[in-house]
């Protein structure tokens, strides 16, 4: 690859591209202007509303019967309008007004006045909470204030007296009504714990106790960055994206319809040099939008919005940019790509529109309360870094997630790079051609050939979704249904239509070999002792959650106690380890096999876990998955890891099932494995592992030259 | 000089090209003639480089394009329909750009891009981006491109298709004027004329297979016709030609439809 080349390119490429007035705008055009409109509008409207809101005078229904005071005082309350007995009908006035009625829902006598109020106040449906929020639905009504029967013998005879505050949380108006109530109601309260202390003798304060004050921490720059923190890492991801999109469809699919794409093809260049030429002026693109983004931002911020006492330091806009290369970079690799299988432009936008919202999708995750950066979110691309931006504006971001998201992205992004490198290296794809992809998956049919690490990887995510949608269609339809449904139906019967409806050999695809007998041994020990090592060492580095304890207990039993131990064993332990087995260590170890055998097993191991769709069973699965494939591949059966899941998955359930017969073992509940029986299972492990190596190892046949992926 | 051996194309089942072979020496015009399918712009792209051979070898100037493709490329010039402008660089700009990536030194590129200028009577239009350029100016200017690093053997994929006669005359003269200074130039053509006039020899085409190579009066010696046309017509096959192959009924056209589209272009 030749520097002085790829620069070339890239220099014609940025040239070209800048000339066009569409990227221009796209890039420089729509930043200057979007800002200023969208922060100083949404503020200004923002602030607007609040005045009006907080002019206006809320409208209360007060249903039921006074005690003495209470609706003078709520009367007498700034901006806050009482009607008694309005928008209520008959039946539910009447109940009101039975002395029999209690305050409903029935609430433990034990909870505080305060838990009612600040607690989960999700009421059951009854007719009092229908018929408040039909009134407070026709909107003349912000809040319905109900005293319930008895208040004002309660409140006369120092006794506690039932209100309830019913309103809509989605209307601010009525929210701002609640709480405008609940201050009136708290001032009478007070008013009412006075007189009685003084009535009764005691001391002011004597009833209340202790005086809680909160008070907010959150600085305002902290204040006004949560606001950001929400907003910005969707904008400004989306618009980066948008800067690199529409270059992206011009240097591939533009190039095609223009019909320059040929004339740099018998240029002596080679499609490395073309493709990281025309990257990096995507790229660059990308950057001057983020850039242009980022700095239309920051001077809106500092210099327009009315009002606003809050300021970001210099650093968060640099490292807020600092966060867009990495997105940028993973972006215009995909984009590319993608755009280069377009035959014109219009087909360029129809290919980039799905991804592009894809690659949106996450970014709008920043703006649900909670989602944050941590450990897991820190991997998954675009997502972290959108998060890191947020946390960037809220000065919070930690060092060590930081270099994870970095480390996360350049990997994704180095991938991306690769798989649009290889897309330029399909000639038919470069001129046109229209089953391109189909190909490049490798999805073709051609009896007799062998899958390749493409159709690996293809495969695995279709049957991923199937089984993420299947299991979701099973969900109410018991348990032994729904893993036998899973495993034949979303497992087995998905690997084999693959293997037929692309021509590959069944049984060097799936590896359906009589295996020597010290492999079976082997694998047996394997499936008898490998649990050992994930519950006495592997769970200890990232401890279950009880509830996912329990609900795998659950699963390994079935649902029931009562079902016999032979059933468990037969869904448990057979079903799974036969079609799981004939998917992962048949067709997707084999098709991952050309990678060499070390990325393949490590390959199919990380598969395997992550099919297993928990964090927590992650890294135990995948550790499953590297033994069983070491076996697999040895001794070129997949019989061996078919003995060795099935031994391991039905004395996984037979624990449970009877756990008085391992009392021995010495693990207790919701505890580790002990060190010594872990020692001994690792044991038992390693022999099982040597029994195999020392079988004679499966001669696979070389793939022919030109195979495809 | 410029040597196809064996060569083959497939593409999923269709063999596009099979088993060609055949050679242009220095100084020699070599034209591939074929009826539209035949195999002749596959053929033209997989000595150029742009589309790897299923089977075969090209050797350029001794170079093998398998082998190493970027130094066989850089002694190929190559011309096509295909092969269109950066629409927003200048002629200028554009030669400047071909001539870095075909690794031209900085003076001899200057030098090499005056005079194309020159000798195609570009001046008017060099400093005008090329969408703006009628077809003719594109066309010299896509054989600027094609010149410009004086490469050892050039490919021509119908050079003077839908061209006016002038433009079309001068881009013979033009290809009659690199012959001389002893190319190897392989070019197809639709035009039996042109093939007469400019070739030394002629390759017939005939869906991927080559049925005839050799110089005219071989070919029409070996046909017993009097022209080329003929000589061709009686390779490719007369039923080829017949009326009743080519008046399929055009399904979904009718009165309404030419109305309409008649509408959308007004």
């Amino acid at each position: 690859m030749r520097l002085s080349i790829i620069w070339t390119i890239f220099r014609k490429e940025l040239v070209e591209t800048l000339r066009d007035r569409r990227t221009l705008l796209m890039m420089v055009g729509l930043p200057v202007l979007l800002y200023p409109m969208m922060i100083i509008g949404v503020s200004w409207f923002q602030q607007s509303q609040e005045e009006k809101r907080a002019e206006r005078a809320s409208t209360i229904a007060v249903w039921g019967e006074d005690a003495g005071l209470l609706v003078d005082s709520l009367r007498g309350a700034a901006k806050l309008t009482p009607k008694r007995w309005a928008g209520v009908s008959k039946e539910i006035r009447d109940t009101l007004q039975d002395p029999a009625t209690r305050p409903m829902p029935a609430l433990p006598a034990a909870q505080s006045l305060a838990g009612r109020q600040r607690g989960s106040n999700i009421e059951r449906e009854n007719p009092v909470l229908g018929a408040a929020r039909a009134a407070v639905a026709d909107q003349g009504i912000d809040a319905v204030l109900i005293l319930w029967p008895g208040l004002a013998q309660s409140v006369d005879g120092d006794g506690v007296g039932a209100v309830s505050v019913y309103y809509d949380s989605v209307r601010p108006d009525s929210t701002l009504a609640r709480d405008r109530v609940v201050d009136a109601l708290g001032r009478y309260r007070a008013a009412l714990v006075q007189r009685r202390e003084r009535a009764h003798g005691l001391a002011p304060g004597f009833a209340l106790g202790l005086d809680i004050l909160q008070r907010n921490v959150a600085s305002d720059r902290r204040r006004g960055g949560e606001l950001l923190g929400m907003l910005l890492p969707f904008v400004l991801i989306v618009m980066s994206l948008l800067g690199g999109l529409y270059p992206a469809i011009d240097l591939t699919a533009g190039e095609k319809e223009r019909g320059t794409m040929q004339t740099l093809m018998c240029a002596p260049v080679g499609p490395q040099e073309i493709i990281l030429g025309k990257f990096l002026a995507v790229w660059t693109i990308a950057l001057i939008t983020a850039l242009a983004n980022v700095v239309s931002l920051a001077a809106t911020i500092a210099r327009l919005v009315p009002g606003t006492n809050f300021s970001l330091p210099l650093w968060s806009y640099v490292m807020t940019f600092a966060m867009l290369v990495p997105v940028t970079f993973i972006i215009s690799a995909l984009f590319l790509a993608v755009a280069a299988f377009a035959r014109d432009f219009k087909d360029g936008q129809n290919f980039l529109t799905p991804l592009y919202m894809v690659l949106a999708m996450p970014a709008v995750a920043t703006m649900l309360p909670g989602v944050q950066l941590t450990t897991t979110t820190a991997f998954l691309p675009v997502l972290n870094i959108a998060l890191l931006i947020k946390s960037v504006m809220l000065s919070e971001a930690a060092p060590d997630l930081v270099f994870l998201t970095l480390l996360s992205s350049v990997t994704y992004a180095g991938l991306a790079l690769l798989l649009a490198a290889r897309v330029f290296q399909q000639e038919q794809v470069l001129l046109g051609g229209q089953q391109s992809l189909v190909r490049l998956l490798g999805l073709e049919r051609r009896p007799g050939r062998r899958p390749g690490p493409a159709v690996a990887v293809v495969s695995f995510a279709i049957v991923l979704v199937v089984v993420f949608y299947g299991s979701l269609l099973l969900q109410r339809s018991g348990v032994v249904a729904m893993l036998l449904v899973t495993e034949y139906g979303f497992f087995l019967l998905p690997t084999l239509a693959l293997v037929f409806w692309l021509g590959f050999p069944a049984r060097d695809t799936l590896s359906l070999r009589v295996p020597p007998l010290r492999a079976i041994l082997g694998s047996a020990l394997i499936g008898l002792s490998a649990w050992t090592v994930a519950a006495g060492i592997l769970i200890r580095l990232l401890p279950p959650p009880d509830s996912l304890v329990r609900a795998l207990e659950h699963l390994l039993l079935l649902d029931s106690r009562s079902a016999p131990l032979w059933a468990v064993w037969l869904v448990i332990g057979v079903t799974p380890a036969l079609c799981e087995e004939l998917f992962f260590r048949g067709l997707v170890l084999s098709g991952l096999r050309r990678l060499g055998i070390v990325p393949a097993l490590l390959v199919s191991a990380l598969l395997f876990g992550l099919a297993h769709s928990s964090i927590y069973r992650m890294l135990p699965t995948a550790f499953l998955g590297l033994l069983f494939g070491y076996a697999v591949w040895r001794s070129g059966s997949v019989a061996c890891s078919i003995i060795a899941h099935a031994l391991n998955n039905a004395l996984t359930a037979t624990m449970v099932y009877a756990p008085a017969h391992f009392q021995w073992l010495g693990m207790a509940k919701g505890q580790f494995l002990p060190w010594n029986a872990t020692a001994i299972g690792c044991a038992i492990a390693i022999a099982g592992l040597l029994l195999i190596a020392s079988a004679p190892q499966y001669e696979y046949e070389h793939p022919r030259r030109g195979e495809e992926p | 000089m410029l040597r196809a051996d064996h060569l083959w194309k497939r593409f999923g089942d269709i063999d596009a090209v099979c088993d060609l072979s055949f050679e242009v020496s220095p100084g020699e015009v070599v034209g591939v003639l074929g009826p539209n399918g035949a195999g002749k712009t596959t053929t033209l792209r997989m000595l150029a480089g742009i589309l790897t051979p299923t089977r075969g070898r090209v050797s350029i100037a001794g170079v093998d394009l398998g082998q190493n493709p970027l130094a066989a490329k850089r002694r190929i010039g190559f011309l096509s329909g295909d092969t269109q402008l950066y629409q927003r660089l200048t002629t200028r700009e554009m030669l400047v750009y071909f001539g870095r990536l075909y690794a031209m030194d900085e003076a001899r590129l200057a030098r090499r891009v005056g005079e194309l200028v020159e000798q195609l009577g570009m001046a008017d239009f060099a400093s005008r981006p090329c969408g703006t350029l009628s077809s003719g100016q594109k066309q010299r200017a896509n054989i600027a491109r094609a010149f410009l690093h004086e490469p050892d053997v050039l490919i021509l994929d119908e050079p003077t298709a839908a061209l006016d006669v002038v433009t079309g005359q001068f881009i013979v003269e033009s290809i009659r004027g690199e012959r001389a200074a002893g190319r190897s130039i392989l070019f197809s053509t639709h035009i039996m004329g042109e093939a007469e006039y400019l070739c030394d020899r002629i390759v017939l085409l005939h869906r991927g297979r080559a049925i005839d190579i050799g110089t005219l009066p071989d070919l029409l010696a070996r046909s017993g016709c009097a022209n080329l046309t003929d000589t061709f017509l009686r390779h490719v096959g007369r039923e080829e030609t017949r009326p009743s192959a080519v008046r399929r009924p055009l399904s979904g056209v009718s009165a309404g439809d030419d109305d309409s589209s008649r509408g959308m272009t007004r």
